[in-house]
């Protein structure tokens, strides 16, 4: 519980900036947002767009004079903000005891690795979530103006869901990394590799109905705004591949740290 | 000139490990373009019917992802995107690390000044900034060169698009270093690379799609828009003028704050 | 001539004390002994001398010339040898050597192979990979390579064993006497007695007293011990008597002044035994810190 109370501390600086960067996203957003609200002659120009058009530039099916249909442009934006810092405090939290020479401490504590680790991931988790908050709070606090669809609420909920699977999964690549990574450097760049991998491959699908299939490789992929808003449900299949990969990653974390050499 | 040779030594690693995504990167997305330039000609039809004010409100003046150009034009954001964690990284690690690392107690003590050491370390950086910059250059003509698909392209706004990636690096290079040197202690470098460089980018990606404002004048993915430059094969001057100029501030701030700085101690 | 000269040098960190007006000056040719507990203000102060850190006020000269304004310069004749010690990852020994060389004038190859023999240090091995120890020796080769005229050592003894230790004294010895000044901040007063010919002691950031090591032991403090039947305490009010101390019929303490009065005092008693020391540079330090 200690280790867990200094590493929620530990982080607080780094979620109110990470906090502060979405907030300020979110006003932006909204401020833009303004000029197309209720705006039926922007609704016509874009009912007129053929949908290849549509699909080809990333508009998706959303009718951005809505809030509703703003949240799934927003979206998007919000996985990847919010998949960064998640992939940054995961490889940061194990690894910033050898960056800082700690290591020695900590791990003398009487406490096991895996209760070290765990007291980790629950604060890293934590963090998450609050970050995730935060987004969902500010999205509502942003809207509240406008006139909202009944659909609106259901929707920011199911994609603050979708939001918040993405997030743990790459919280959990993050956190494999930083257990696993002999040098602690290493696993700051894994995870921006990761990150940009994923994030590049996830535009390159897009391209062309042929790589449709690597999506799988890509969590910012796996739940498209514009079903979530027709169906109003997850995706049952991307969401148990999430959640072996979440538990793949984590115990991969476990059997590593507990096994490997620490140095300073 | 003992500080720019270790320095650079230390990085030739580093700048290896960027150019060679960033070829990869560049090689897959264009190994599409003959199939896609083939689909898009139907898109781009579709595009040329819609009124102007509206391709202009999501970004879309001057794509035409059939063209070599408008092709390339896309892709270079994604390239871009490497380019300003690499120069990041480079700025906020530059003089955090000798404090990070606890070397600053070895390099200070030595008989140069603090400026020597800021210059020796920029100049490395920038010199192996300068290698990534060639190897993006050789990859982008070469793509080019192998994915054309038959059709046109001016080879001379391709190079003025690649010029671009020594003010877009230099930017974050310096951006980074100054506020390396503003906070008390850079603990890790990579998060606050990954929030400039993708902040800089969403302020940008954003605007493309819902309308510009002028906050995304600060960005350099504003600056050294690709589509802009690949379509008027030139520059939007005044922008670069605001880049150059939050580059030189950048470096100037930073050179006045490390030689004022209280070099913490390691206990 | 002083090599150092520290005039109401006083620095904060932000509103944390460092160190408050600290003057004192470093003789050419002087083993000069800095002694502190952890925290009194040596570092700080040592920091301010390689310009480190700024002064919030005050001034430190090194050879006649001003810390801030002529560091590089004063620096090429300075040797640092810090207390912890971190060198830059994946260096090879000798890399490292070589390239703490290369900031100096003059050619330091031969020197610096000679202190790696002393000092048994394996140049081929990577930096990463090297005990504590032996990170030291790196420090104390790169440290004195340049046959420095002024040579400061923070703690410099830590992580070396004794054996390692007596070479190492051995050699700041021999730069001493091939004319370097040494300056010598430690807490281990052991150290100081064996080597330094003056020194000054810091406590909470204030210089309390600077002595030659021998008045510091001679001229100063006897310590006494008196044994005697129905002895009481307050008969030795005398001024210049210190941590007086009870034990049953036993009186011991620190005594400066003239010893025919106290002497005068202790004859008063049947005295069963009695003893007359000088005090340890030890005792002499836990007095100026109590």
């Amino acid at each position: 519980m200690n280790i867990f109370l200094r590493e929620v501390k530990a982080n607080f600086k780094s979620l109110l900036i990470w906090s502060g960067i979405v907030i300020l996203f979110v006003v932006v957003g909204f401020a833009k947002f303004t000029a197309y609200e209720g705006n039926p002659e922007m609704l016509a120009i874009l009912d007129a767009m053929p949908p290849a058009v549509i699909s080809a530039m990333n508009l998706t099916a959303f009718n951005l004079t809505t809030v509703t249909g703003f949240y799934g442009i927003m979206i998007s934006y919000f996985a990847l903000m919010i998949s960064i810092a998640a992939a940054m405090w995961g490889s940061d939290i194990i690894s910033k005891e050898e960056r800082d020479k700690t290591v020695e401490f900590a791990l003398t504590l009487p406490v096991t690795r895996a209760q070290l680790l765990t007291a980790k991931i629950a604060a890293a988790t934590l963090n998450c979530v609050l970050l995730l908050l935060v987004t969902w709070g500010a999205t509502l606090v942003g809207a509240a103006p406008y006139q909202k669809d009944e659909k609106f609420y259901t929707f920011v909920a199911l994609g603050t869901l979708t939001l918040f699977i993405v997030e743990m999964v790459f919280l959990a690549v993050g956190i494999f990394l930083g257990a696993a990574m002999k040098r602690y450097k290493r696993a700051g760049s894994m995870a921006v590799s990761i990150l940009l991998g994923t994030f590049f491959l996830s535009i390159f699908t897009g391209l062309s109905k042929n790589l449709d299939f690597l999506k799988y490789f890509t969590p910012f992929k796996y739940f498209n705004p514009v079903e979530l808003l027709n169906e109003s449900k997850l995706d049952i299949g991307f969401t148990l591949l999430s959640v072996a990969l979440i538990a793949v990653f984590l115990v991969g974390a476990y059997l590593t740290y507990q096994r490997r050499d620490l140095y300073i | 000139m003992n500080i720019y040779k270790k320095e650079l030594a230390m990085k030739f690693k580093s700048v290896a490990s960027w150019v060679n995504p960033i070829f990869i990167l560049m090689l897959a997305f264009m190994s599409l373009y003959p199939s896609f330039s083939a689909e898009a000609s139907l898109l781009d039809e579709a595009l040329a019917n819609m009124p102007p004010e509206l391709l202009a409100a999501f970004g879309m003046t001057g794509i035409d992802l059939s063209t070599v150009a408008g092709y390339v034009g896309f892709i270079f954001l994604f390239v871009q995107i490497c380019l300003a964690i690499q120069a990041s990284n480079y700025g906020f690690g530059l003089v955090s690390i000798e404090e990070r690392e606890l070397t600053a107690d070895f390099l200070l003590a030595k008989p140069v000044s603090r400026t020597q050491i800021m210059t020796g370390k920029l100049l490395a950086a920038l010199t192996a900034l300068t290698i990534t910059n060639l190897a993006v250059w050789a990859s982008t003509l070469l793509v080019i060169n192998l994915f054309n698909a038959g059709n046109e392209y001016q080879t001379g706004s391709f190079i003025i698009l690649l010029l671009s990636i020594l003010p877009f690096q230099l930017f974050f290079l310096a951006v980074g270093l100054l506020i390396s040197l503003l906070v008390k202690r850079v603990r890790s470098v990579t998060p606050l690379s990954m929030a400039l460089a993708f902040g800089m980018y969403l302020l940008v990606a954003f605007g493309g799609m819902l309308g510009k404002d002028s906050l995304e004048l600060i960005s350099p993915f504003r600056h050294f828009d690709s589509n802009y430059i690949l379509s008027h094969s030139a520059f939007e001057t005044p922008l670069v003028v605001i880049n150059i100029a939050v580059s030189v501030l950048a470096l100037v701030g930073s050179y006045i704050l490390y030689k004022r700085r209280n070099i913490r101690s390691a206990n | 001539m002083s090599v150092i000269e520290v005039s109401h040098l006083t620095k904060y960190y932000g509103k944390a004390r460092g160190i408050i007006d600290v003057s004192f000056n470093v003789e050419e040719g002087e083993i000069y002994g800095f002694i502190g507990p952890n925290g009194a203000g040596k570092s700080t102060t040592i920091r301010l001398f390689l310009s480190l850190i700024y002064p919030s006020s005050g001034q430190a000269k090194i050879f006649g010339k001003d810390c801030i304004q002529f560091g590089p310069e004063i620096r090429q004749e300075i040797g640092y040898l810090p207390s912890e010690v971190f060198y830059y990852e994946g260096m090879k020994v000798l890399d490292l050597l070589k390239y703490s060389a290369s900031f100096y004038k003059k050619d330091s190859t031969e020197r610096m192979l000679d202190l790696a023999d002393t000092m048994e240090l394996d140049l081929k091995r990577r930096i990463d990979d090297l005990s504590y120890g032996n990170k030291k020796k790196v420090a104390i080769v790169q440290g004195l390579l340049h046959q420095p005229k002024l040579i400061i050592l923070d703690e410099p003894t830590s992580g070396l064993d004794p054996l390692m230790q007596k070479k190492f004294f051995n050699l700041i010895k021999e730069e001493n006497q091939r004319g370097a000044t040494v300056f010598f901040s430690s807490h281990i007063l052991s150290e100081v007695q064996r080597i330094c010919n003056r020194v000054a002691i810091i406590k909470e950031g204030s210089i309390i007293n600077i002595q030659d090591i021998k008045s510091l032991q001679k001229d100063n403090y006897k310590k006494i011990r008196v044994t005697a039947k129905n002895l009481e305490a307050n008969s030795f009010s005398l001024p210049g008597i210190n941590n007086l101390q009870q034990e049953n019929n036993t009186l011991n303490f620190f005594y400066k002044g003239d010893l025919n009065m106290i002497l005068k005092a202790i004859s008063a008693y049947d005295i069963l035994d009695l003893s007359i020391e000088e005090p340890t540079l030890e005792e002499i330090f836990m007095h100026y810190y109590e």
